[in-house]
């Protein structure tokens, strides 16, 4: 399947006794763009750290480009450059301000050197329009200001893949839409994704696919429109039910 | 209205306010504060008395000892030398001297942010302790032999610090890292070294790689004295350090080790660039404690015939005529330790500061 991103067969994962994941399969196509939620403890953050070996899966097999998840560390690496992830609590490096938070890797991973590394940084918060902030430290930052640092410092590898982990879970509500217009603009300039939330607003706007994971299972999934229009199957129904009637209150 | 409801009084300030608040606020404040004033005023007007006013300061006056109310500092003039030198051979004491200061400037260039990097610092380290060695030990550029065993004083007390803590860290760092290995046989192996080390007294382990070591370790592998018990020093201290990193590498939040992973950063980088600093930062209050624990430690190397600091002090009131006056020698000695112990406190302090205000 050379024109896949992602490919998911058969992934099973265990923790412990717990099982988080039951032969999931799963198929992602270039430039596509995927949300996938599901209630609590129903594996959605397990199956996204399963595709950068965050989490090694214990049965099934995981190709990211046409590569294979294995023991391999080189292969590995090599997919980790490829897949950018944007985690929940941002983790920035509190020690570095914000321009090396960017530039680091970029020096340690693609061995640049520190101007060509702070330039696709500079270029990089830029985009995010946080280029401002480069010279303070993260704990200076507003929630959502650090996390579209945290965008930014994915994109300067270069990934042709971007992973989220429910980004905005973790954010003040006034702060989660500034992140959410940046992932917007991500989705609207091409770049496969992979987005674990409950924005459901987001997922109407720029998701190809949504995807409804519970206990461990791929429960449905479908194209936005139909998704949030004619959910088919019960627990999807009861779960965008809850998800939808708690929005409008909140909003 | 509403900016008058806003505002907080202006507190008033003047020392008298002050006074009457914090030490006098009702009688029995006052009677403490009267009492314990008195008592510091009195402790301070013996302290100068014996120390500054009723002292004798020059060895031409040592004869005004016998009568003199105060400290007879002349034993300094007389012994200062055995103190800070020891054994080391009266003629080559300027060697010394300067070996002393090599270390001592490498110490200060140590603490200066610019020279924190994996190539500097070791490089920096190399050449501070080659300095020294060639200065202390010679038989090089004419200058004549000096063996370890006739090394002492302050040069000593300081090298064994450094060359600890040198060899130390890097070792505790290894030590911490293997026992958070995820590979059994490492971690068990790391725990193993330092739960064994940290249950023996370190007079025992001094002792064992001064004393044991050449009964049955082979002539070519034993090495020089001095140096085993460094080695061995840098060993027990490895171990307790190694526990601290731990402690800070644990206080860190999984998901930074994540962040790196996920951006492609390999082992080295990730534990280089993201943990240790951080485990660093977060423990520093206990690493500067050990650092000060390790140089007072530095006085325990006497007992297998080191003539370090303190040692040399002893020597000084041991035999002669300065059997009297071993308050004077101990208040000189312990002002040496004093200032190097104040100078890691308020340096680590400093960093302290600087770590929260996000710049280091």
């Amino acid at each position: 399947m050379p024109d896949a991103a992602i490919q998911l067969i058969g992934v099973s994962k265990f923790f412990g006794k717990y099982r988080a994941l039951n032969k999931v399969n799963l198929e992602v196509a270039q430039g596509e763009r995927v949300v996938v939620c599901g209630p609590s403890g129903s594996g959605k953050s397990t199956l996204i750290r399963c595709i950068n070996r965050l989490e090694e899966h214990s049965a099934g097999r995981i190709f990211v480009e046409g590569t294979e998840l294995t023991d391999d560390l080189k292969a590995l690496d090599e997919v980790r450059r490829e897949v950018g992830m944007v985690f929940q609590d941002f983790n920035l490096f509190p020690h570095m301000s914000i321009l090396n938070n960017c530039a680091l890797p970029l020096m340690r991973v693609r061995k640049s050197s520190r101007q060509e590394a702070e330039t696709v940084a500079l270029s990089q918060l830029e985009r995010m329009k946080i280029a401002a902030q480069a010279g303070k430290y993260p704990d200076q930052l507003s929630g959502g200001q650090q996390q579209r640092v945290a965008i930014a410092r994915a994109l300067c590898m270069q990934p042709r893949i971007m992973l989220f982990d429910e980004p905005t879970s973790a954010l003040d509500p006034e702060m989660v839409g500034e992140v959410l217009e940046s992932m917007v603009d991500l989705a609207n300039e091409g770049m496969t994704m992979i987005c674990v939330t409950h924005e459901m607003g987001f997922a109407r706007r720029a998701a190809d696919r949504v995807v409804f994971m519970a206990e461990g299972e791929i429960v449905e999934e479908a194209d936005s429109d139909t998704f949030f229009d004619h959910p088919k199957h019960a627990k999807t129904r009861a779960f965008l039910a809850q998800i939808l009637y708690r929005r409008p209150a909140e909003a | 209205m509403a900016e008058s409801a806003l505002t907080a009084p202006a507190p008033d300030n003047s020392l008298a306010q002050w006074l009457k608040r914090r030490l006098f606020a009702n009688w029995w404040d006052g009677l403490i504060t009267v009492f314990f004033g008195a008592f510091v005023l009195w402790v301070l007007f013996k302290v100068v008395g014996w120390g500054f006013v009723d002292a004798v300061w020059s060895l031409e006056n040592k004869d005004q000892c016998r009568e003199a109310a105060g400290a007879c500092w002349s034993v300094i003039e007389a012994r200062g030398r055995l103190i800070l030198f020891g054994l080391y051979p009266y003629e080559q004491h300027w060697r010394s001297t300067l070996a002393c200061g090599a270390i001592v400037a490498t110490m200060i260039l140590s603490c200066l942010p610019w020279f924190w990097s994996l190539r500097r610092l070791p490089l920096l380290w190399v050449s501070g302790f080659g300095v020294f060695v060639i200065l202390m030990y010679g038989g090089v550029f004419g200058l004549p032999l000096v063996t370890t065993e006739q090394w002492g004083g302050l040069a000593l007390t300081v090298f064994i610090f450094a060359a600890v803590v040198v060899i130390g860290m890097p070792l505790s760092v290894a030590l911490a890292l293997a026992r958070r290995s995820p590979l059994p046989v490492i971690s068990k192996l790391a725990g193993g070294i330092i739960d064994i080390v940290r249950s023996l007294p370190l007079l025992t382990i001094l002792f064992a790689a001064a004393v044991v070591v050449p009964f049955v370790v082979p002539d070519w592998a034993q090495g020089d004295k001095l140096g085993r018990v460094v080695l061995a020093f840098a060993v027990f201290f490895a171990c307790y350090q190694a526990e601290i990193i731990r402690a800070g590498m644990q206080s860190i939040p999984p998901g930074q080790e994540e962040a790196a992973a996920a951006l492609g950063m390999k082992y080295f980088y990730r534990v280089f660039d993201v943990l240790l600093p951080q485990a660093f930062r977060n423990t520093l209050p206990s690493t500067i404690n050990q650092f000060v624990i390790t140089f007072k430690e530095t006085s325990i190397v006497t007992i297998i015939g080191f003539f370090e600091v303190m040692a040399s002090g002893n020597a000084a009131v041991g035999t002669g005529n300065w059997t009297a006056q071993y308050v004077e020698v101990y208040v000189f000695v312990g002002a040496i330790y004093f200032l190097f112990v104040f100078g890691l406190s308020r340096y680590g302090d400093y960093l302290e500061k600087k770590v929260r205000l996000g710049v280091a």
